[in-house]
């Protein structure tokens, strides 16, 4: 009864989202059948889908042929959350600022966060170099650490910004009549209700900050013990032949971890916190 | 012991300038009630004296002290608002306790508070409970709770009961004014309803466009209503107004040709009204009966049980309405004779100022 569509639109939907998570997944499929075959099979032509000598083999032979990949994989996790963490830090107390102070210049620095946003990191690498260089920090994690915090702030302040000024004026305002500070009424009143934003916003940072530390990892850092994974899998391209199926193998594995979290993660993000804060 | 004075209270809000030149004094132990249609600056006013915003000019003096720059607690206000306000992740006991913590009150004495409150509240079995497993009466009742813990000299609630259904509405409308006699606290309390106004208010204040119209008890409002806007205003259904013209001057009062050329003579002081004046005669339905006098056609009948609702339009096409009995022999379509005391008539000048009633009934308390 509640059906909104005919079952022929529904038939129709089914088709798109299905032609849709076959253009994101094929990749990933591929992927994994990569990692499955033999070298030597890689570039048989015709292609074949499936071979009886496929094999999980890579995915032990890969801590052999890269040493450090174990240490590649952690250097990401911690990298990109100790992004995370910083950029939490000081985007929540911004956040807050933009979502509920009044001062000068407010809209106006809200949208150069906006076009700071339009540029990649490529653009500033050579200026950014030169300010790390400065500040003695590369060859270090905080080469890595500290643009990626600095270009994930924008989004951050944004995201949370706008989840921040959901939350009933009236609530924050019934906190000072019964004599809370701002600190107090933020971290009793506004911060909880916020779990869900602050979540949504520390997830896109995180996978923000896995995905750009590439390009500051092998700009800024050249410390192997340092690399974070996508950088520590060039080193399955050797002088003569590229290990392909462990390369996809390490890829996946790597990115195993932060699925898991994510997954664990997604319940919290349906729950409806602010029921009941005030009469709709 | 808590007075609370308005002293030339004026708010701006950048151009608009939202309450003009206010001035309240509220006694001890006072309800005081502020009415007025939306938008005519209730809340603003309430959030000046609660330190919510500021007054562009004027002061806020509770107890002989001046606190137009002090912070809400130690202008010694609580205030309930219209959404309630109630934090949705605590408790009710935590909301309840929620200025306490905030003062870094004492456990035990803190829990005696927090208990005192739900039982005057009748919320003793819901304190574990979130607001959201409530209902609205229930919510509504937490908030009051969290206002009455810290013990504040003036309360303030912003049209607590808007959101509540009308049964409910009724039932807390009782409760409050019961909590305000048990307290016996000095209250200030926004509503746009008038039904809530003269039931619960010791006084009134009538805001209109940022200005108080009149600040009394409610029978000298019902009777002596200062303008048309507060005669409009108070009484349900309103006010009728017939526009008339002043044929003479008397010591009896003044003689006032209305519609279809009646002239009545209405008892009231003529102040300065001259004959040929323009006047507005303001005629309340319940004071209305059957009788020769004015001919209305009743469109609408609404026969509420203990009366019956006649509105119409008059032969020179004025709305009308008229409170009749119950049973009044009358029907839709039908055109029927309507008469009233001049005694019951209110006269207002062309500024819409009122002029005084001679032979209004005694107030009583
Ligand atoms: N922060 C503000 N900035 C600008 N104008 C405001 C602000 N707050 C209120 N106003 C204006 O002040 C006027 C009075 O508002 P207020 O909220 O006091 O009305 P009210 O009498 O409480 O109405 P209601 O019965 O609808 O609650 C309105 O015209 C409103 O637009
Ligand atoms: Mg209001």
């Amino acid at each position: 009864m509640m059906d909104k569509y005919t079952r022929l639109q529904v038939v129709g939907i089914y088709a798109a989202i299905f032609v849709f998570l076959l253009f994101m997944l094929l990749p990933f499929i591929e992927m994994f059948m990569t990692s499955l075959r033999p070298l030597s099979h890689l570039f048989r032509s015709p292609y074949t889908f499936w071979g009886s000598d496929f094999t999980f083999e890579a995915y032990s032979k890969m801590w052999t042929t890269v040493p450090l990949l174990g240490r590649y994989i952690v250097n990401s996790v911690y990298i990109a959350g100790m992004v995370t963490a910083i950029t939490m830090v000081l985007v929540v107390p911004a956040a807050y600022a933009y979502a509920r102070l009044d001062f000068p210049f407010k809209s106006a620095s809200l949208s150069v966060f906006l076009g700071v946003n339009m540029f990649t990191g490529a653009v500033l690498l050579i200026p950014l170099y030169r300010v790390l260089r400065t500040l003695g920090l590369l060859n270090t994690y905080w080469a890595m650490i500290v643009p990626g915090v600095a270009f994930l702030i924008p989004t951050g302040i944004w995201l949370l910004r706008s989840y921040l000024e959901k939350i009933p004026r009236e609530l924050e305002e019934a906190a000072y009549v019964d004599g809370a500070s701002r600190i107090y009424t933020l971290r009793r009143v506004v911060l909880p209700l916020a779990v869900p934003g602050l979540i949504v916003v520390g997830v896109s940072v995180f996978i923000g900050a896995y995905a750009q530390q590439f390009l500051f990892a092998i700009t800024f850092n050249q410390e192997r013990a340092y690399q974070p994974l996508p950088a520590g899998l060039f080193e399955f391209i050797g002088y003569q032949s590229v290990n392909w199926n462990e390369m996809m193998a390490a890829a996946l594995v790597g990115v195993l971890p932060v699925m898991v979290i994510f997954l664990f993660l997604q319940k919290y993000l349906v729950a409806g916190l602010t029921a009941g804060a005030v009469k709709e | 012991m808590a007075t609370l004075d308005l002293q030339n209270i004026s708010k701006s809000f950048g151009a608009a300038k939202v309450l003009q030149d206010i001035s309240l004094a509220i006694q001890d132990k006072e309800l005081v009630v502020f009415v007025g249609p939306s938008g005519c600056g209730k809340s603003t006013l309430l959030r000046i004296i609660a330190g919510l915003e500021e007054a562009t000019t004027g002061q806020i003096v509770i107890d002989g002290a001046d606190v137009s720059g002090a912070h809400p607690v130690d202008r010694g206000i609580s205030m309930v608002f219209q959404s309630y306000a109630l934090y949705p992740h605590l408790s009710v006991f935590e909301n309840i306790a929620f200025p306490l913590r905030v003062q870094k009150m004492a456990d035990a004495e803190m829990r005696k508070r927090v208990a005192t409150a739900a039982e005057i509240l009748q919320l003793t079995d819901k304190l574990p409970l979130k607001p959201g497993q409530l209902s609205g009466g229930q919510r509504q009742r937490v908030a009051i709770g969290r206002s009455i813990v810290r013990n504040p000299k003036v309360f303030l609630f912003d049209e607590p009961l808007s959101n509540l259904d009308a049964a409910l509405r009724g039932d807390m409308r009782v409760e409050l004014s019961q909590l305000h006699r048990e307290l016996s606290a000095t209250m200030v309390y926004v509503t746009h309803d008038q039904v809530e106004a003269m039931t619960m208010a010791d006084r009134i204040v009538v805001l209109n466009k940022g200005k108080v119209e009149q600040f009394g008890p409610p029978m000298e409002l019902y009777h002596h209503p200062a303008t048309k806007f507060v005669a409009q205003f108070i009484g349900q259904p309103n006010m009728n107004l017939l526009s008339g013209t002043v044929k003479g001057v008397g010591p009896e009062g003044l003689a006032v040709e209305v519609t279809g050329g009646t002239v009545m003579t209405l008892p009231v002081e003529a102040g300065g009204t001259r004959a040929g004046d323009k006047v507005d005669v303001g005629i309340r339905p319940e004071d209305i009966g059957l009788g020769a006098g004015l001919r209305m056609n009743v469109n609408v009948l609404e026969r509420l049980g203990g009366q019956s609702i006649t509105y119409g339009l008059l032969a020179d096409g004025a709305r009308f309405c008229a409170t009749l009995d119950g049973d009044a022999a009358v029907r839709e379509g039908e055109a029927i004779d309507l008469t009233v005391d001049p005694a019951d008539c209110h006269v207002f000048n062309a500024n819409g100022d009122v002029l005084r009633r001679l032979k209004a009934p005694e107030l009583t308390r």
